[in-house]
């Protein structure tokens, strides 16, 4: 598959004719009500409104291929059902590393035991141009997590080689050579182009590192083995909200909740699921009104160990957390760090 | 089966959340076509006195008032409070925050102070003074969510009513957070449901439709220190739609 080098008009184009292509097209914008300093993914109407020096997005692509609320069937009561699914191809543009890992993983966790139709259709209809990291976000740490780059998942991958004049653009799937294909004036990158590359790249997997984690993470879970009655939990959850900020926010969370909403003729009606998280109270509801993480230092506990113990053994033992910082200042108490609590276990515990 | 008989009260409040209602535009045929409206000041002349749905809008803040609920609720099968004058006592408990209300009412009302339809009681939230069955909350309510808890109570299941903050909602809208503006936005400990209406158009929760169950208060007085704020201020914050809060569920 080919590696192309294009400068910032051939890049601008190349996005543009994108946008006019029949396909949708997202990507990262200015959020407007912030003044210019915050990001959000949404439809790009030019290629000027990308901005692929954003640090972080308000929260994480996952919303393309699991929406916050959507639409699963359609129902007549004690009757048939209808099944929705979304088949609208998508661009993706401007996904970091760290949110890639990301789509990664839940793309191996959708796909495993019950095969989710909803969100798998979505993925496969979406053509991802991820891109290397160019600003450091604020709460940032996937160096510590190794998560800085990527190898899979997308099908093209900018890297931006100095204040967007230039981008390297690799691509290693047949859907990203052919649209790297309608890049016309594009020219094969070099050897010194490859070298630079690197360089940016390396330079991610150290300075990606706003805190820094004291073990390796495929150290967490054994650390976690040991953890379970530490008093970390009860003093960190204390001023827990339950507002469930650190899972709405985060792009490993997948957890939701299923509603069936019916018409005003209340023959028929929409089945619905929206996102849910587990710090959230009513979250471990189940019949009879049981909640088994009633406590919520049970539920904060609960997330880390989803993070770092859980959910690694259904997928090779990647650690559940990218990096990606957004937890941490999305939390206003700011207890929600997943390195500050994993690294005040390990001032007690060794892995 | 017959259709359920439905009449709407209301106490002390604007009115804002009946005419919500009103508001429910087409939706509107579609409650009539289910419900039997036997009673709506508002929207009609007739009056009854058989009903089996009684939605009440408004806080109780007379002796009288509380005759007139004890009596409603003695008629109906259910009563369900809308808004958060009838849920909570909303706006109208700003006033139980005086110790004096001869004082409040010479205030409010000077020389007309006196005359007998200006008596004026603590404020009370409906379920103070009978048991409500349903809250609709909100100030004022949410057309949708009180469409879809009734469709919920015709089929007779209890209706979903969020037991969890506003940042969820505002989450999922993308909205950056007010706390990262310096403003004392109450969405953490408030209950959802409007879809985080008011960050949403950057502007903090002042907390409309009141705590959610176990609300971590002293969690917010914490983190004031954080933010280098003071616990007055955030008082200052809970006061417009929090005094003298009872539960909301
Ligand atoms: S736990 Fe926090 S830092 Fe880790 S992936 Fe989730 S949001 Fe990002
Ligand atoms: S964001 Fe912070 S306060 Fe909110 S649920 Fe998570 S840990 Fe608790
Ligand atoms: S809750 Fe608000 S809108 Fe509704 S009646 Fe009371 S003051 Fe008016
Ligand atoms: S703006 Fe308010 S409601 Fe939204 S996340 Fe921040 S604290 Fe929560
Ligand atoms: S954001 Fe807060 S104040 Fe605004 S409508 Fe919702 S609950 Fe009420």
């Amino acid at each position: 598959m080919s590696i192309k080098k294009l400068n910032k008009d051939v890049f601008k184009s190349f996005v543009d004719s994108m946008i006019a292509s029949d396909q949708s097209v997202v990507g990262v914008k200015e959020k407007v009500q912030a003044k210019g300093n915050k990001f959000a993914f949404g439809p790009l109407e030019n290629a000027d409104q990308l901005r692929l020096d954003y640090d972080v997005t308000l929260i994480p692509p996952k919303k393309y291929m699991l929406p916050q609320t959507e639409t699963l069937l359609t129902y007549e009561v004690k009757g048939e059902s209808k099944q929705h699914v979304d088949e609208q191809k998508l661009i993706l543009v401007g996904v970091h590393p760290y949110d890639m890992i990301a789509i990664n993983q839940m793309d191996e966790l959708f796909s495993q035991d019950e095969y989710d139709t909803h969100y798998m259709t979505r993925r496969n209809n979406i053509t991802v141009i991820a891109c290397d990291v160019v600003n450091a976000s604020e709460n940032i740490f996937a160096s510590s997590m190794e998560t800085a780059v990527v190898e899979k998942g997308f099908d093209i991958l900018l890297t931006d080689l100095g204040k967007g004049k230039e981008y390297v653009a690799e691509a290693i799937t047949e859907k990203g050579e052919a649209l790297l294909a309608t890049a016309v004036d594009a020219t094969d990158a070099d050897d010194k182009d490859i070298a630079k590359r690197s360089a940016i790249q390396e330079a991610n997997k150290k300075d990606l590192d706003k805190h820094t984690l004291n073990c390796k993470p495929s150290e967490l879970s054994s650390l976690l083995e040991q953890a379970y009655e530490h008093p970390v939990w009860e003093e960190k959850a204390k001023t827990c909200f339950s507002c469930g900020s650190c899972n709405t926010t985060c792009p490993t969370c997948y957890c939701f909740d299923v509603q069936d909403l019916v018409n005003w003729n209340l023959k028929d009606g929409q089945r619905e699921r929206s996102w849910d998280g587990c710090l959230l109270k009513d979250f471990a509801n189940v019949a009879g009104d049981h909640n088994f993480r009633k406590q919520k230092e049970s539920r904060f506990r609960h997330r880390l160990y989803r993070k770092g113990k859980y959910v690694p053994t259904k997928i090779g033992g990647q650690v559940a957390c990218v990096g990606c910082g957004r937890c941490v200042g999305a939390c206003v108490p700011d207890i929600a760090n997943p390195v500050a609590v994993y690294n005040r276990l390990l001032e007690d515990i060794k892995p | 089966m017959s259709k359920p008989r439905v009449a709407i009260f209301d106490f002390a409040c604007c009115e804002g959340c009946q005419l919500q209602i009103v508001n429910l535009e087409e939706e509107i045929l579609d409650l009539i076509g289910a419900v039997d409206v036997v009673e709506w000041r508002e929207a009609m002349s007739e009056q009854s006195e058989e009903y089996d749905i009684a939605i009440i809008e408004g806080s109780i803040t007379r002796p009288e008032d509380e005759e007139r609920i004890k009596d409603i609720r003695s008629k109906a099968k259910v009563l369900i409070a809308i808004g958060a004058c009838a849920t909570t006592g909303g706006l109208n408990k700003l006033k139980n925050n005086f110790d004096d209300l001869e004082e409040v009412k010479k205030c409010v009302y000077s020389d007309a102070s006196t005359m007998p339809h200006l008596e004026t009681a603590m404020t009370k939230a409906v379920d103070e003074v009978v048991t409500v069955d349903y809250k609709v909350h909100g100030c004022p309510i949410e057309k949708a969510e009180f469409g879809s808890i009734i469709r919920s109570l015709l089929l007779g299941k209890a209706p979903e009513i969020p037991d969890y903050p506003v940042c969820v909602e505002c989450k999922k809208n993308e909205n950056v957070c007010r706390w990262e503006y310096g403003e004392i936005c109450l969405g953490p400990i408030i209950r959802a449901g409007c879809g985080a209406k008011c960050p949403t158009a950057s502007y903090r929760c002042f907390g409309c439709r009141g705590y959610v169950d176990d609300p971590n208060v002293n969690a917010a007085v914490d983190v004031m220190d954080k933010y280098g704020l003071t616990v007055d201020q955030l008082k200052s914050k809970m006061v417009l739609f929090g005094s003298k809060q009872g539960p909301t569920l």
